[in-house]
């Protein structure tokens, strides 16, 4: 078992059993830990990908980011730091039985299918961007439309349309996002009525 | 340029009427019932009709120098003239445009030529006195214009004049007679509500002025119009402005139905004369009575008069094989003659027009409406029986003369007969005072028709125009001894009522001395005798006088005297030695010929107006009778009845203002009239007095006939063995004037003595005579039973009729509709229960089944985000396992 | 086990399921979010491995990088809805959210 495998498998493990954690945690605030554990489990997992940018930025933005936005969810809306609202536990067996259905489909189908096999060029060009040491440069390159890692052409050097427009549209619907949710859970002065 | 003239004056008498009425109707709109308002404006547009209507009088008398009054001389000379115009009527092979005019009309001929007539036409030196043309053209279809016409001529001037004036003075009377309809309430009491109360109504003081008003403006547009469609329309009208004023108290039964009546019966002549109008068109294909001009002033169209020319002895040309009549020439490029039209349709049109006249101038046998007609206010019935309406009939006959041929002529003339007999009797033994001018009016129309029937065109309307002015005049008295009385009109109840309302009484008598006729007899032969200096001229011409005596004669008359008196004859002296010569040319002259060559320059007898006219028909009809011996009733039956109209009018004076009163209550609130009332009896007094003076020599004998028809003067001859009859000329009947007049003259003044006898004395026991002859009466009272001979033979049929129709429709035609409607009752039922069952079901069982889904799809809506969440797991799990046992491997 | 394509993937599924399973039986509204936030991150992990192992090449990168972006986005704008459903009903249960009901 090499390195990689290793890690692989231990990474794998994390992240799977912290995701059946969190699953199955009857608190949100040991729900909100696994689900950190989980999410800096695929964080490793990118980063053995040699997709060291997302790794990055998924411990960025989830990890960094958006977990604290739901602790602080949790905080705001929660009576208590162990508020439990239980589940009935029919339910919890249906649902298992039904992830169990879901999750032997998903892998019958995964086995069934024959993945297409990276070119040679491709395996070269993508050797040549783990040579470079991090994806950053060629991430920026492709928004920009120059992909080092693709044979689009003969020469490698001819631009394709790159993602410029989309990352624009992105950014600018974030900034929507964001101000539409401060505008949605600002405070209101409303009676507040107890249903 | 005086065609204009007069054209716009006329227009501004007829049309001012009109704006008078549209203004006037709003008058319950915009003032005040109290108000007097409308009727001075009523007045005033007829009063400025009148002076416009007298000034075109007077421009149209300045613009021919007054030649129409010297009739005399034209009298004098048209029998000289004769002979030439026969000549020009004997060749109608050259009868090209020009000549057929002259056939038709002496004046009308406008647009001549003066080269192609000799000067010593009469009616070239006169200068043209017909004026015609168009006022608006309204449309055209095909070759037919409807259009507003004119037609100017002497008649129509002197009807203006006429009607204008008399219905100026109804208006001013009409003022104080209506005044009690100025009031916010006025109680009828003629007219009874269901539960027994008088109505109670607002004053209509304006409307009645405003319905004047129309009827004015529609009687002058009738007298005005220049082609027979715009009579009718005119015509019509009349009629309902007639219905509106007969029923002017609406709220009264019998005033409604009076109405009605005069409506219907109108509408019967009128077919009548729709049926002429069809018949005129098809052959004449014009309307017009004048030519046709375009804007060049060439003719392109001839009209109605002048296409009827007439051969020397007046009868029209017809066609040697087929025996049709032959129409002149239409346009100025078509020959004379070319087209014909079948006599006995030349009859229907004449008749047709002339049955349309019979029921607007209730003549026999469509007489019954008018003294129901009585119902209407006084003042209205004094100008429908004057001016207006019944004048349209006798005005329309005159004015469409040309087109009469003898068989229409002697109808005329019998039917007028006829009903002036008739009505003449009903009026002895009337005793309401309206009843018995309304009579009398029919009566005098009679005799209207029969003159223009026996070819007295000039006395017919000479006739029209007096009896218009005396007739009114009687209305109008009547009208203020009814509002004297306080609205009672039977006659047996008043009596001396000359001590309480001595206006209205001597009026009433110049009214009654002048319908009746007499006259001073004798005083004509002295005055002419004396005055006039005919005995001079009688002593030189006197067969026994020795030439001393006519010596002396010339010496005590002095020289200059006789040869003035003989050239007042025809026979100019210029010389002494040339006197001689005359007194032996006048000696040579029989007695006839000199009578009538001083018969101009006579003075006719002291009468007032009626003699003169009434003597003119007379005259006529005796001249008829001896030219057709055969029609000896013409001349017999309105000799009689002069006398029977001297007698009941007489009768109405004495029954009503002399002797002792017989209802001494009536007779104790009976009062004067005001001044606005008693003022227009008094100016038309003066009228129905004098307005015929001088008779036929008169001014307005001369003027109605001076454009009459050229046929007219001669008279006409019948062709030998076609069996017509024949038609005096005016020559002819001035042989007959003398004796027609002393018959006449004989007949009315004992007439006069037997009213005088039984009503103006006590010595005849009037009540005893009616009860000795109460079959007669009761005849007589009963209007010899027409309104019951009517009711039997149209009313009850149509009942008749009605009820079987009726009948038919109750049985047979309701019967299908019920049984039809009983089969779809029945069928809708069956419908009922398919739609219910079948469509019904059907489609609640989509509705339900659909219901029935979504009720039960409704559960798995169950609203819970995670199950929803669950379904989706579900439904992948189940796609995939779907697709793994679809497809395997 | 080996760091190929497959395992990847299986690990993708397990993310994915567990958030799936985790949305529908949670009754916590943030739980439900959690559960999301798992689901998106299986997929991410599914796009990276498909950059790496297929000729995808930096495009997966790129993909899972706008994933990421949208769950932040969509992570503040559930966060605003379970505050206001809270300020509602004094609750995060969502199962008193049921005003839909059939």
């Amino acid at each position: 078992m090499s390195g990689e495998s290793f890690l692989f498998t231990v990474f794998a493990a994390a992240t799977c059993l912290s995701a059946v954690a969190v699953v199955f945690s009857q608190t949100v605030v040991r729900m909100a830990f696994w689900l950190i554990i989980a999410l800096g489990s695929t964080s490793a997992l990118f980063f053995l990908a040699n997709a060291d940018f997302v790794g990055a930025a998924q411990l960025l933005i989830y990890v960094g980011g958006t977990l604290v936005l739901l602790v602080f969810g949790v905080m705001l809306t929660a009576s208590g730091p162990y508020l439990k609202i239980a589940t009935s536990p029919g339910e919890i067996v249906l649902g298992g039985l039904v992830g169990l259905l879901f999750l032997f489909v998903v892998f019958a189908s995964l086995n069934g299918v024959e993945w297409r096999k990276p070119t040679a060029h491709s395996i070269e060009a993508g050797s040549q961007v783990v040579a470079a040491g991090n994806t950053l440069r060629p991430l920026g390159l492709s928004f920009l439309g120059s992909r080092p890692d693709k044979d689009s052409s003969t020469d490698g050097n001819v631009l394709t349309p790159g993602y410029l427009l989309p990352f624009e549209i992105v950014s600018v619907h974030l900034l929507v996002v964001l101000i539409g949710a401060a505008y949605l859970a600002r405070a209101k002065r409303r009676a507040v009525q107890p249903n | 340029m005086v065609g204009e003239t007069l054209r716009n004056l006329l227009m501004i008498a007829w049309l001012l009427p009109l704006a008078g009425f549209a203004v006037e109707i709003f008058g319950g709109f915009w003032g005040s019932r109290k108000s007097r308002v409308a009727a001075w404006m009523s007045v005033g547009c007829i009063g400025i009709g009148f002076v416009c209507s007298l000034s075109a009088l007077l421009i149209w008398g300045g613009s021919n120098k007054w030649t129409v009054l010297h009739g005399a001389d034209t009298h004098g000379t048209s029998h000289a003239d004769a002979g030439h115009d026969a000549e020009n009527h004997a060749e109608p092979a050259h009868a090209d445009h020009e000549t057929s005019q002259a056939h038709t009309g002496d004046a009308a001929v406008s647009h001549v030529s003066p080269d192609s007539h000799t000067s010593h036409d009469p009616a070239m030196e006169r200068g043209q006195t017909v004026f015609s043309g168009t006022l608006y053209y309204l449309a055209r279809f095909g070759s037919l214009d409807i259009s507003l016409d004119y037609y100017i001529d002497s008649l129509t001037l002197v009807m203006f004049t006429m009607v204008t004036f008399i219905a100026t003075c109804i208006h001013l009377f009409a003022m104080g007679y209506m005044s009690e309809e100025l009031t916010e309430e006025y109680v009828d009491h003629n007219a009874h509500l269901a539960n027994g109360h008088h109505v109670h109504r607002p004053g209509r003081y304006y409307r009645f002025f405003a319905f004047l008003s129309l009827f004015c403006f529609s009687m002058l547009g009738l007298v005005l119009a220049g082609n027979i469609f715009q009579v009718f329309v005119f015509w019509e009208l009349v009629g309902i402005c007639s219905f509106l004023l007969i029923g002017f108290y609406t709220e009264r039964k019998s005033a409604s139905n009076a109405a009605n009546k005069a409506f219907i019966m109108n509408r019967v002549g009128d077919f009548g004369f729709l049926i002429g109008l069809m018949v005129l068109w098809t052959f004449f294909g014009t309307f017009r009575f004048g030519e046709t001009v375009n804007e060049n002033g060439e003719v392109i169209q001839a009209g109605l008069f002048q296409m009827l020319p007439r051969d020397e002895s007046g009868n029209v040309l017809r066609d040697a094989e087929s025996g049709d009549v032959k129409i002149g020439a239409v346009t100025a490029s078509e020959p004379s003659g070319k087209r014909t039209i079948p006599y006995s349709l030349l009859v229907v049109a004449g008749l047709g027009v002339f049955a349309g006249c019979v029921g607007k101038s209730a003549q026999f046998p469509l007489q019954t409406w008018l003294p129901d007609a009585m119902e209407g206010p006084t003042p209205v019935s004094a100008l429908v029986h004057s001016a207006t309406m019944v004048a349209a009939g006798v005005y329309l006959v005159g004015r469409f003369y040309p087109m009469f041929v003898q068989e229409v002529l002697l109808t005329i003339a019998y039917a007028g007969c006829i009903t002036l007999f008739l009505a003449a009797t009903i009026a002895v033994v009337a005793t309401d005072i309206k009843k018995v001018l309304a009579y009398s009016t029919i009566s005098q129309l009679g005799y209207m028709m029969l003159g223009l029937g026996v070819f007295g065109w000039g006395a017919g309307l000479f006739h029209l125009i007096t009896h218009a002015f005396f007739k009114s005049l009687m209305f109008l008295c009547s009208g203020s001894v009814i509002y004297g009385c306080h609205h009672e009109q039977e006659m047996p109840k008043m009596g001396g009522l000359w001590r309480k309302m001595p206006i209205t009484a001597f009026t009433m008598l110049v009214g009654v001395i002048a319908i009746s006729g007499l006259a001073v007899p004798g005083s004509a032969s002295l005055l002419n005798y004396f005055l006039n200096n005919e005995s001079t001229v009688w002593t030189l011409w006197d067969p026994q006088s020795t030439p001393d005596q006519i010596e002396e004669t010339i010496a005590s008359k002095g020289r200059d005297t006789v040869i003035a008196r003989l050239a007042e004859i025809g026979i100019s002296t210029d010389e002494e030695s040339k006197l001689t010569d005359s007194i032996s040319e006048l000696r040579k002259m029989d007695r006839k010929s000199l009578d009538d060559a001083l018969s101009p320059r006579r003075i006719l007898p002291v009468a007032f107006s009626g003699f003169h006219s009434k003597d003119a028909v007379v005259a006529t009809s005796l001249a008829f009778t001896k030219a057709n011996p055969s029609h000896f009733l013409l001349f017999i039956v309105p000799l009689v009845t002069a006398g029977i109209t001297a007698f009941y009018m007489f009768r109405l004076w004495f029954y009503t203002f002399a002797g002792k009163p017989r209802d001494q209550h009536i007779y104790d609130h009976c009062h004067e009239s005001p001044w606005i009332m008693t003022g227009p009896l008094l100016a038309l007094s003066v009228f129905a007095a004098f307005c015929a003076i001088g008779g036929e020599q008169g001014p307005l004998y001369l003027l109605i006939t001076g454009d009459q028809p050229s046929h007219v003067a001669h008279g006409v001859a019948a062709a030998a063995g076609s069996g017509q009859i024949n038609l005096p000329g005016s020559h002819a009947v001035h042989e007959v004037h003398s004796t027609a007049g002393t018959f006449a003259l004989i007949a009315a003044a004992s007439g006069t003595f037997i009213a005088w006898l039984l009503y103006g004395t006590t010595m005849v026991n009037v009540a005893e005579i009616k009860r000795q002859l109460s079959g007669l009466h009761g005849f007589l009272t009963n209007k010899w039973h027409f309104d019951e001979l009517y009711d039997a033979l149209f009313v009850k049929p149509a009942h008749i009729v009605g009820k079987f129709c009726a009948w038919i429709d109750k049985t047979v035609f309701d019967g299908i509709i019920h049984a039809s409607a009983k089969l779809m009752v029945l069928v809708s039922k069956w419908d009922r229960i398919f739609d219910e069952s079948i469509v019904d079901g059907f489609v609640n069982l989509v509705g339900n089944s659909t219901f029935a889904a979504g009720r039960s799809l409704r559960v798995i809506q169950t609203g819970r985000l995670r199950q929803y969440v669950m379904f989706i797991v579900v439904g992948v799990v189940a796609l995939f396992a779907i697709l793994f046992t679809t497809f395997p491997g | 086990m080996t760091a190929d394509l497959n395992s990847y993937l299986f690990v993708g599924a397990v993310l994915f399921v567990c958030g799936v399973i985790c949305m529908a039986t949670k009754r916590n509204g943030i739980g439900v979010l959690m559960g999301v936030e798992l689901v998106l991150n299986g997929a991410n992990v599914n796009f990276v491995a498909f950059s790496k192992y297929t000729d995808l090449g930096l495009d997966g990168q790129v993909i899972s990088l706008f994933v990421i972006v949208l769950a932040a986005a969509e992570a503040a704008v559930a966060l605003a809805i379970a505050l206001n459903f809270y300020n509602n009903y004094l609750s995060i249960d969502v199962d008193r959210a049921n005003k839909l009901k059939g």
